[in-house]
């Protein structure tokens, strides 16, 4: 129990770490909403052929299916890597719907979503013409509980029957029983508790197939074996540039998803953001074909394109789910206290604090933790309403009532990261809109990594500080279990359930949803026990992000969906 | 050698060969007028220690503070650029809002100055007042003592400032008053040049012969560099605090410009430049302002330096003046 606890604390970390990175760099351009669609990259057809090039600040690291970490199977890992499920590539609210891509249909799941069967599409084949079988899946599968191949998502390793103590193929040649394959086309997957939401996560690369006989371990990322439209042609200083060509044996015909235009596509990561950003507004030579899959545009970077009416035709706007909130400690004092709680939620300025974060174009005022799209199970609520720019009449008598009538001093701990998210300016504009509620707060600002594992850290936590969170998958469950389940609280190492919520009701309901396969059902759900928790003041939601994006002046067929809140990389066209 | 003779007969009045403070100072001032350059330095510097002293009053002349968030000043769905020509200059607000908060610039910049030099006179009078003693115990102390205080000086000058503050400025708890400790910091490593000049310039004053006299007449070390050595000594500390004081206002905004300098809400030169950096092109006037009051500081405080530095030199002061004449003879 205590190594799968540990196991756990180890992979939320990087459930962390990847969410953020899904969100600086999957994020930011852009969806463009329904008007832009039409105005997206010089209009006309989209045309196959061409080079796209893709301007990265993060490289492509270990490029393995059981190491890459990814919501929805990942940007250009989704170009090489099919899964048995895969993100429906639609602008929008469309694109959260999880959609079958080795698989012919959705998951077929047992009465209380244990047991989960897919059968695979006849005539898929990796890049060298071999047919792909569903031992191929469960060889990838297998890999990525190999402790050398690390890195990947922890899911399967806590859900799966013996997946905690399974130690991947090299070690365990008998396999992974709880992964049944009765013939080519089935594969089973039996598991240790309701998971209601097994077909989002059979979108992760962790479901591609691998062939065993082209595996070479850790060498694997070099050159993985295709299923997807392209294959890597190179991969040079791990994945800082990766050439992308046609893979001959891909089909579209057996891919509804990938529209695959250009004929290559060239990543070139290792660039400044502010570099990137420059080079799509200019678009010069191959710039014009280029797009970015992990740089947004910063507010001054914003302010300057949108003065530019040619420049403001190639940004594209994105929402990821994801909400950036003021999180308490009850343990500390005075936050134990729920009349405090609501007097700095009733006095919060969202209004200067989505200046801070960027303004209104990059920023959405939450009241709601659940982020306010519908496949999360977004329900409208304001427990403490606070108007655009605080109630610190409203404060001040919350704290009157507490004891504080003379004034309250709190600490509030932030980043020194300049990331518009948890950094000094969000907290500063916090210090100054509490200031009016009588509110004197301190500033304590640490270095990223001390930020990190100072308020993780279940005995060390701070009282007050900026907080985020984003989830794997568009659904309730992986927002909002690993924040306010009592049973996921971990006492040492990383915790996220930073408010210690141990209570009963809340973890029946958790268990409850889990257990439904209705995604729209268990929304509503989500919903209502997000306004059920809301009403404790356990955190204060500050704002939602909005992603804009440049891409270049000859990129067309521009797809976001709020899955991911990006362009697709696999819808452009660049002819 | 009458002098000498002087001098080790009556060790006290050995001061007296070295310049005198009241002529001495009647000389500097009359040195430092002859040259338009420094006194025009030491007026801007005198307007901007005027302006950092009175910043409050200043910002309560214009009606705003530094810290007020005006979010009605900006355009949020724009990034949080400011509303209005020239970053939102008006009757209001005198040098226009910084973007996304809207706090007045003119009150952020006047409330800077007080950190920016009050920080670098600090750290200069603690970097003074180190290398100094410093210097002069080496000089006049025995090999080991030499030695030892000699290779500590080197190690403080070989080692790069910005590295061992950046270090110093992230261990320290946050509870602890940041421009103070920002000035601590800078005093206490940046002290290992002017230990070297001290020391380089005790020793050859040692020899002299009014100093020999009066360790035979059996001074002790302090009484010595006070009586014998510290006058002689003012002019080259007084040359290197001088330009001291612009390398630290840098220091301190790099400092902050790194983030691990004064804290928001403070505002500080370098703060500034570190918000503004990416604003270049969209708010040009934000980075303009702190950079241009930097640039102003810094050229002020060098110039008036370097004006110190020739009034003290005898050499320099005199070869003025001839080169004055001669400029004239020439032109007759």
């Amino acid at each position: 129990m205590r190594l799968r606890r540990q196991k756990s604390v180890i992979s939320r970390r990087v459930a962390v770490a990847s969410a953020t990175l899904v969100v600086l760099s999957v994020g930011a351009a852009a969806c463009a909403g329904p008007d832009d669609k039409s105005a997206a990259g010089g209009g006309g057809k989209p045309q196959r052929g061409g080079t796209l090039t893709v301007l990265n600040s993060s490289p492509q690291s270990d490029f393995d299916p059981a190491r890459l970490y990814t919501s929805g199977g990942g940007n250009v890992p989704s170009l090489v890597f099919r899964t048995l499920t895969t993100r429906n590539r639609e602008d929008g609210a469309e694109g959260t719907k999880v959609v079958p891509d080795l698989a012919e249909g959705l998951g077929k799941p047992s009465k209380n979503a244990t047991v989960w069967t897919y059968k695979i599409k006849k005539g898929v084949k990796f890049e060298d013409g071999t047919p792909v079988t569903t031992k191929d899946i469960k060889y990838g599968i297998e890999r990525s509980f190999a402790a050398e191949l690390s890195g990947g998502a922890p899911f399967l390793r806590d859900w799966l029957i013996g997946g905690a103590t399974y130690q991947g193929p090299y070690k365990d040649k008998k396999g992974l029983d709880s992964v049944e394959t009765p013939d080519d086309q089935t594969i089973v997957f039996r598991l240790n508790k309701p998971v209601g939401d097994f077909d989002y996560v059979a979108t992760q690369t962790s479901f591609a197939p691998v062939p065993k006989a082209k595996d070479k371990g850790t060498k694997y990322e070099e050159h993985p074996v295709s299923t997807g439209p392209y294959k890597v042609v190179k991969n040079s200083g791990d994945g800082e540039r990766l050439q992308l060509e046609r893979n001959p044996h891909w089909s579209a015909e057996t891919d509804a998803e990938r529209k695959a235009y250009p004929d290559k596509i060239d990543v070139r990561s290792g660039l400044n953001s502010s570099v990137i950003n420059q080079r799509l507004s200019a678009s010069q030579g191959a710039d014009a074909a280029a797009i970015t899959t992990d740089t947004n545009l910063g507010p001054a970077e914003l302010a300057k394109v949108s003065g530019d009416k040619k420049l403001a035709a190639q940004v594209g706007t994105g929402h990821f789910g994801y909400t950036n909130y003021l999180a308490f400690n009850p343990k500390v004092k005075p936050f134990d206290d729920p009349k405090v709680r609501q007097a700095i939620a009733y006095a919060v300025d969202r209004t200067s604090v989505i200046n801070a974060a960027g303004g209104s174009s990059l920023a959405e005022p939450a009241t709601t933790f659940l982020p306010n799209q519908e496949s999360f199970g977004y329900t409208k609520f304001d427990h403490f309403p606070a108007g655009a720019s605080g109630n610190a009449k409203k404060a001040k008598e919350l704290l009157k009532q507490a004891g504080h009538e003379d004034g309250l001093t709190i600490t509030l701990t932030h980043s020194n990261d300049k990331n518009f998210e948890t950094s000094p300016e969000i907290a500063t504009a916090l210090q100054d809109a509490l200031k009016k509620a009588g509110i004197t707060v301190k500033l304590q600002g640490l270095e990223d990594n001390d930020y990190e594992d100072k308020v993780h850290d279940a005995k060390d936590e701070p009282g007050l500080f900026l907080a985020h969170w984003g989830a794997d998958w568009p659904s309730g469950g992986p927002f909002l279990a690993p924040i306010f389940d009592g049973r996921q609280i971990v006492e040492d190492g990383y915790n996220f359930n930073s408010s210690f919520l141990n209570d009963k009701s809340v973890n029946r309901e958790i268990d409850e949803i889990n257990q439904l396969t209705d995604h729209a059902a268990a929304a509503k759900r989500w919903g209502a026990l997000d306004k059920k928790i809301g009403a404790k003041a356990l955190n204060v939601p500050l704002f939602h992000p909005v992603y804009k994006r440049l891409y270049g002046k000859d990129v067309k067929n521009v797809v976001i969906s709020d899955w991911t809140g990006v362009l697709d990389v696999s819808q452009v066209a660049v002819k | 050698m009458s002098e000498a003779l002087l001098a080790s007969e009556t060790p006290g009045t050995g001061a007296a060969t070295a310049p005198a403070p009241a002529s001495g100072a009647r000389q500097f001032w009359r040195r430092l007028r002859t040259q338009r350059a420094a006194l025009v330095a030491a007026a801007v510097v005198a307007l901007l220690v005027l302006v950092a002293l009175a910043a409050p009053l200043l910002t309560a002349l214009e009606g705003q503070d530094p810290t007020s968030y005006h979010p009605g000043l900006v355009d949020s769905a724009r990034g949080g650029v400011p509303v209005g020509s020239f970053g939102g200059m008006s009757a209001d607000h005198w040098l226009g809002v910084e973007p996304q908060t809207g706090r007045d610039l003119f009150a952020r910049l006047v409330h800077g100055a007080r950190v920016s030099l009050g920080v670098a006179v600090v750290a200069t009078v603690l970097q003074v007042a180190i290398g100094v003693a410093v210097g002069l115990a080496s000089g006049l102390g025995g090999r080991w003592l030499d030695q030892t205080l000699s290779r500590a000086t080197d190690v403080m000058v070989a080692l790069p400032l910005m590295v061992l503050a950046l270090a110093l400025l992230a261990v320290v708890p946050s509870g602890f008053p940041r421009p103070v400790l920002v000035a601590l910091v800078i005093g206490f490593v940046g002290w290992g040049g002017i230990a070297k000049v001290v020391r380089a310039k005790t020793i050859s004053l040692k020899s002299l012969d009014h100093v020999a006299a009066a360790r035979l007449s059996g001074w002790g070390g302090v009484r010595i560099a006070r009586r014998e050595l510290l006058p002689a000594l003012a002019a080259p500390v007084i040359t290197y605090a001088a330009l001291l004081v612009p390398t630290n206002i840098t220091v301190e905004a790099a400092l902050s410009f790194l983030g691990v300098g004064v804290k928001p809400p403070t505002a500080s030169w370098g703060q500034m430049l570190t918000s503004a950096d990416v604003w270049y092109q969209a708010a040009p006037q934000y980075l303009l302002l702190p950079a241009a009051a930097l640039f102003v500081t810094v050229l002020a405080l060098t110039v008036l330096g370097d004006g110190v530095r020739t009034a003290l030199d005898p050499r320099a002061a005199s070869r003025l003046r001839i080169g004055t004449g001669r400029k004239r003879e020439g032109a007759a």
